[in-house]
């Protein structure tokens, strides 16, 4: 394992640990997360280690059980976002009349703030439910994925065997799958990261906005919503899950940025 | 437009000095008023496309505001005759011509309960603002001050240091920042009002309820925009015009705010731009934890109502504020890069 290898493997290890818990938690529960163990807002100790919420429900089992619909949302944003940005920037920079149209429509999208248009999808589909945020959050991601996967799209179209093989008349399909985008691996991994780190906020958000999941889920951001107004009685109820929130952003966006290619430039010495 | 013109020919040729001032000065005033026009145009039209799409997909999507509004238990009957009074049974086109040519004079449509959007806004949006537009001022100040001390000494420990806590906070939620914020400088402290409590005008009672506020839209928003910073800087310094000035032996921070800055000025700009639609977005958040009364409490209401035209309402709004600032944007981007040229 060379160096870098290892160094790139540190830091993106707390980020598969913390997945790994928030997908596990359910079954790590020790208590129910629909029955109270103790008093409403009741102070951390006996049964309950981080104490109760607003119903007197354990903080702790709510917690252990509240990441994985979150983290399993973002990763699904994440991978349907990359895929289809990568896809359409491939085929924008093989196709130049195509590439324009996706920039233009990305300049249309990009004036709509991604909290206003979860809300404007959320509340117009009232039955959508979790799959509009997710909906939402895929059109509204594409935009600002695509110009990043177009860049990298468009040296590799213009290399000699792309244009070798357009010449010998494979179709555009052909030359997206097989020709452009393995040639991108590593920047559509770094792009995956850093739109789990956006998807993380935006689901995360709409959670908060109460358009997401419904009580009595249980669900980091809902939490902290809900509890706010014991904030003082029971801190944990509010502190733990936003810690949570603010350690699985953290880690997955130090993972992505350890995950971005190197670019090669030497490290400015001058100034 | 005729005097520029045929000044710039009068002017001696050659490599003058004045001469070469006075073409950049003068001759592209015209040239600059079109370009201004066309970016204008440019704007303006992609903000039609998206208002145009707002409301195809309040129309497309499943359900409209008479049944998001119905009781439970109510008749099929009464929720048609709502749909009736508020003109959701009119033709498409016909309703869309109406939302579309509003929006200009300020008529945004009426909300699912049957009041003018524009009124509930009036008071609400300008209160949002207030806290965007001081975010977004604190965000630049904060980017360009800490982008600049890391870049006057390139991986130096100030530059890891800012470089690591900018990337660490850019990808928290607003409001965990916020609950951050409230535990540690208002519930334990005691130094800051944790809500915002508002006059009979409905602005907030007193300033310093802005600060927590404005402090956890700037957070996130700061981290962004000091990588943006720094990465402009670093591009930047790489250009020969730069290495010439430091082997002139001019001193860093002359070399970085007279050679540097300038030309990384339309990326950090571009950037900073693109915060607004962040900052307008995560405003709806914290407003609704610290109580401020600005849209998100508009928008909170919404929420459990279900109200589609009022969030159709906002976004119209914001995208317009969004358009107004990517414009100041471009040309800032255009001023530079015709001095440039």
């Amino acid at each position: 394992m060379s160096p870098r290898t290892r160094a790139v493997a540190l830091r993106v290890l707390p980020a598969l640990l913390l997945l790994a818990l928030a997908l596990a938690g359910p079954w790590l529960a020790p208590h129910p997360i629909d029955a109270p163990v103790a008093a409403p807002y009741a102070e951390p100790g006996g049964d309950a280690l981080l104490g109760g919420d607003q119903l007197g429900r354990d903080v702790l089992s709510r917690l252990l059980a509240g990441g994985r619909d979150l983290v399993l949302s973002s990763l699904l944003v994440a991978a349907l976002v990359t895929g289809g940005a990568a896809v359409l920037g491939a085929i924008g920079a093989l196709r130049p009349r195509v590439g324009r149209l996706v920039e233009r429509i990305a300049d249309v999208l990009m004036l709509l703030p991604a909290v206003l248009g979860i809300l404007l999808v959320t509340l117009s589909w009232p039955d959508g439910g979790r799959f509009a945020v997710i909906a939402a959050a895929v059109v509204l991601g594409v935009p600002y994925a695509v110009r990043l996967a177009a860049g990298a799209a468009a040296p590799v179209a213009d290399s000699g065997y792309v244009e070798a093989a357009a010449a010998g008349g494979e179709r555009l399909w052909h030359l997206v799958l097989r020709e452009v985008l393995p040639n991108l691996r590593a920047t559509l991994l770094a792009l995956f990261g850093l739109r789990f780190v956006a998807a993380v906020y935006l689901v995360a958000t709409a959670g908060f906005l109460q358009v997401g999941p419904q009580p009595p889920a249980a669900d980091w951001a809902l939490m902290i919503r809900e509890n706010s107004s014991g904030i003082l009685l029971n801190p944990w109820s509010v502190v733990a899950p936003s810690l949570a929130i603010g350690l699985l952003a953290l880690c997955v966006n130090l993972a992505a940025a350890a995950l971005a290619p190197q670019s090669g430039r030497k490290a400015v010495t001058v100034l | 437009m005729a005097g520029p013109l045929t000044a710039d020919t009068a002017a001696p040729a050659g490599p003058s000095p004045h001469g070469e001032k006075a073409r950049r000065s003068r001759a592209p005033l015209a040239l600059l008023a079109a370009r201004v026009g066309l970016v204008v145009l440019k704007r303006a039209t992609l903000l039609a496309v998206l208002l145009a799409l707002v409301f195809v997909t309040v129309e497309l999507l499943p359900g409209d505001a008479a049944d998001a509004t119905s009781e439970r238990g109510e008749s099929a009957a009464d929720t048609e005759a709502r749909r009736r009074l508020l003109g959701l049974d009119r033709p498409v086109l016909e309703r869309f011509w109406d939302w579309m040519s509003g929006l200009p004079t300020g008529d945004l449509g009426v909300s699912a309960r049957g009041e003018k959007v524009s009124d509930l806004l009036s008071s609400a949006f300008p209160n949002t603002l207030l806290l965007g537009g001081l975010a977004l001022l604190l965000t630049a100040v904060i980017s360009l001050a800490l982008g600049c001390w890391a870049a006057l000494r390139p991986g130096g420990r100030v530059d890891r240091a800012v470089s690591g806590t900018a990337t660490a906070v850019l990808a928290l939620p607003e409001f965990v920042v916020a609950v951050a914020l409230v535990l540690l400088l208002s519930l334990w402290t005691g130094w800051l009002p944790a809500v915002t409590l508002t006059d009979a005008d409905g602005t907030p009672a007193d300033w310093t309820m802005l600060i927590l506020p404005v402090l956890a839209l700037t957070v996130p928003q700061a981290g962004w925009n000091v990588r943006i910073v720094r990465a402009a800087l670093a591009d930047e310094a790489r250009a020969p015009h730069v290495e010439t000035a430091v082997l002139d032996g001019l001193p860093p921070h002359r070399v970085l705010t007279h050679h540097v800055l300038p030309g990384a000025l339309p990326t950090i700009t571009a950037g900073l731009a693109t915060s607004t639609g962040m900052l307008l977005g995560g405003a709806v958040v914290v407003e609704t934890i610290f109580n401020h009364p600005g849209i998100g409490s508009v928008l909170a209401s919404a929420v459990t109502d279900r109200d589609s035209p009022v969030i159709a309402g906002v976004t119209a709004l914001s995208g317009a504020v969004i358009t107004g600032v990517l414009l100041l944007a471009d040309l800032v981007r255009d001023m530079t890069a015709g001095g440039r040229r």
